[in-house]
């Protein structure tokens, strides 16, 4: 993989590699370039994640014809095919290197910092919801059991507006989060349960499911599990897969109209 | 395009959050959390996801500045160092030193707080020194 890398850089078919190198045992995001190929002996393949995608259209961004290289797991991919479909991104400035990632039957083995998840505590599960849960099990609570378990994991909140800013796919320049009419800015806790729910509407058919938010809550709020279930009712209703199906989804909360007509005919 | 990554310890508070701020072309972009990092895990609060925003504030003070008639004017080191060393000593003669208290900051270094409450204990007679980040 090393060689392949070299190769791309040497070629000119890219400017730069974004992937992470180990420095003083952490495994860093670092910008790889032909001037130091030196540094490509200490190129860590791991279970490093950093939204490296979200950094490629930062750079992007400030200079279009940059060619990018980037190492990529599975997540990385389908939030690189989002933000190509939200003209974000075009595609063919940028050249990736697949890592082992996700564990399927063909492949048990995985490097990703989401595989083993921790231990969810006895309060947590006696009073909020369990990270680890899938959205049918967080549902089978009574409505009213379930709006007292959910408002508990969101009044844990300190806005730190860290799910967005980690987020691969969360590139408006505008935030509605930040929008003192639509948001009561300023206030703690942030108002439960709409800054959270305003947060998994724009999630729906844009979430790739990466989980690097809910790594980087410091309230450990089950977003993954919240952004999962808003993007279940997406695929039901439009039969789009965030990530995976082309074009951009038929929920959307940006342009001139909304249009809210379900696409599969069977699902009638 | 020079694009680097530089970890570092997150200046707000006395809890000392690693971070990792991406620097592109000489110019601090973006802070990320440091996932390694047995402080914080990968977690930030709002401060540290904002500390590249205040290193190009506009409302960041570069010079000294004396409030007279109601304004702020911009002055010189000496006259601002003379000026409050003045006020200071007239305020500590007339209502006694523990008229005065010391604020010190999370943003300066260990050295520099330790000068401070030097400064407080020693110089002006007060045993009032306290710091924001005394969590």
């Amino acid at each position: 993989m090393m060689n392949h890398i070299r190769r791309l850089l040497v070629s000119g078919k890219i400017d730069l590699f974004l992937a992470y190198k180990s420095i003083a045992g952490h495994p860093l995001p670092h910008a790889f370039t032909k001037d130091n190929l030196n540094e490509l002996e200490d190129i860590h393949f791991g279970s490093a994640r950093y939204p490296l995608e979200k950094i490629a259209a930062g750079l992007s961004a400030k200079n279009p014809d940059l060619k990018i290289g980037l190492l990529s797991r599975d997540c990385t991919q389908r939030a690189l095919n989002v933000l190509t479909v939200w003209n974000q991104l075009k595609p063919e400035s940028i050249e990736v290197v697949n890592l082992n990632c996700c564990p399927s039957s063909l492949k048990e083995h995985a490097d990703c910092s989401y595989l083993s998840p921790q231990a969810t505590g006895r309060v947590k599960k006696q009073i909020g919801i369990d990270n680890n849960v899938t959205p049918q099990e967080a549902e089978a609570f009574n409505r009213r059991e379930r709006f007292d378990r959910w408002s508990y994991e969101f009044q844990k909140c300190i806005k730190c507006y860290g799910c967005r800013d980690i987020c691969p796919v969360c590139f408006c320049t505008e935030c509605s989060l930040e929008h003192k009419d639509l948001i009561g800015t300023g206030n703690l806790p942030p108002e439960v349960p709409i800054f959270h729910l305003v947060r998994a509407v724009h999630m729906a058919g844009r979430c790739v499911d990466c989980g690097l938010c809910e790594e980087a809550c410091p309230a450990d709020i089950p977003l993954r599990l919240l952004y999962r279930k808003v993007n279940e009712i997406v695929t039901e209703l439009f039969d789009y897969r965030t990530g995976v199906s082309s074009g951009q989804a038929p929920f959307q909360v940006l342009g001139e109209t909304v249009t809210l007509e379900t696409r599969p005919i069977e699902a009638a | 395009m020079e694009v680097k990554f530089v970890p570092s310890v997150c200046s707000y508070c006395g809890t000392g959050c690693g971070v990792l701020f991406q620097v592109v072309d000489g110019e601090l972009v973006s802070t990320l959390p440091l996932k390694t990092h047995p402080v914080n895990q990968g977690k930030l609060c709002i401060k540290g996801w904002n500390l590249h925003e205040y290193i190009t504030s506009y409302m960041r003070l570069k010079h000294p500045l004396v409030k007279a008639f109601g304004r702020f004017i911009r002055s010189g080191w000496e006259e601002v160092i003379q000026l409050t060393a003045e006020r200071l000593k007239e305020v500590v003669d007339r209502h006694g030193p523990d008229s005065v208290g010391v604020l010190v900051s999370a943003k300066i270094t260990n050295e520099e707080n330790y000068l401070a409450q030097k400064f407080a204990r020693a110089v002006i007679g007060t045993n009032n020194v306290d710091h924001c980040a005394r969590l």
